[in-house]
């Protein structure tokens, strides 16, 4: 039997055979602030941004397109309210993992636990490269350490969320792009 | 506070209504729903950070009196009171307009959250002066405002939009 090289094939595997696929119009929610996150969504097509709302602005911490899994994350795990939203940017397909089955597929064996372990491994990584991204004070080096990891951002994803993804207006971020 | 409170509520039922309806125009020029409510949150975002400067820098005032309005507050204040239901139409500040930018249910989630913030600065401004401590205003410079002229315009404000966003309902 050919197993899986890692948790995101298995993911993968799971999604062709348990997942809802559904197509969802520009500018709609996957989740909302103060719903509980039950699932992990594949992007097949399109483009989704997660942001934390304010008073004042919507802050995009995250992308998901072409070949992402994204959810509200920290719901997902805790079990609690979601503080973000996911809107989709475009017209996109996504297919819907419920939690259950992604459990179920990381406790199945001794193999998947290390694969899952690693896949935590992987997240808790980015999460440390986008704080750094944080506290980076220079704009330009901003977005070199951005364009470093997705060098295909600006084929996917529209400036004015890319600008707010680095703390910068619309603006700032032509100028540094190109310069 | 029971105006805020009022234009929450209203808020929150907005959220009930159908994306159709919250982006129906009477006529082209006319505003949506959401387009009403982005418009108080483009207000928001000036008032609200210049209002809770003004409280922070401000020495809480024990004997605090009744708060006497300004001749050129009063003014504006009562150019925004919405009479009987009745508004008289007026031009935005271009800045201002709302028209045609996107605008989706998050629009009134930051308007309530906007309100929650109102409400917690009414309450701290119990205890300063609202006579004595002025505000900038969003159209010009050299206008400084009462803080109770600038809540009374504020809220007005919010009262009257709020009430055009109603009609499209």
């Amino acid at each position: 039997m050919l197993t899986p090289l890692n948790f995101i094939e298995k993911l993968l595997d799971a999604s062709n055979e348990f997942a809802v696929r559904t197509t969802i119009a520009k500018n709609q929610f996957l989740i909302r602030e103060g719903q509980i996150e039950m699932n992990l969504y594949y992007i097949e097509t399109g483009a989704v941004r997660v942001f934390r709302l304010t008073e004042f602005e919507e802050q995009t911490i995250r992308f998901g397109y072409r070949g992402s899994f994204i959810n509200s994350l920290y719901s997902f795990f805790k079990n609690s309210p979601s503080e973000l939203y996911i809107e989709t940017i475009r017209r996109t397909t996504v297919k819907i993992l419920p939690k259950e089955i992604i459990l179920k597929l990381a406790y199945e064996t001794h193999e998947s636990l290390i694969q899952y372990c690693q896949l935590l491994e992987n997240l808790v990584t980015q999460q440390i490269e986008r704080e750094i991204d944080l506290l980076t004070d220079s704009p330009s080096e901003r977005l070199q350490r951005v364009l470093s990891r997705s060098p295909e951002l600006f084929q996917e994803i529209p400036l004015k969320y890319i600008a707010s993804y680095l703390r910068m207006s619309p603006e700032t971020l032509s100028r540094v792009r190109n310069s | 506070m029971a105006k805020v409170a009022e234009a929450t509520e209203t808020a929150q039922s907005f959220k009930t209504l159908s994306a159709e309806k919250l982006n129906f125009k009477q006529n082209q020029d006319a505003w949506s729903i959401l387009e009403c409510i982005e418009h108080l949150n483009l207000y928001g975002d000036f008032y609200l950070p210049e209002i809770e400067a003004r409280i922070l820098s401000q020495k809480p005032d024990s004997h605090t009196e009744i708060f006497k309005s300004g001749l050129i507050g009063n003014y504006f204040a009562n150019l925004m009171v919405a009479g009987n239901g009745k508004i008289k139409k007026m031009k935005s500040p271009k800045d201002k307009n709302p028209a045609n930018s996107s605008l989706t249910l998050s629009t009134i989630e930051r308007f309530l959250k906007q309100m929650n913030k109102l409400s917690l600065l009414l309450q701290q401004s119990a205890r300063i002066n609202l006579t004595k401590t002025k505000t900038s205003i969003s159209i010009s410079k050299h206008i400084k405002l009462r803080l109770g002229d600038t809540f009374r315009f504020l809220i007005y404000h919010i009262e009257r939009h709020i009430l055009q966003a109603k009609r499209n309902r």
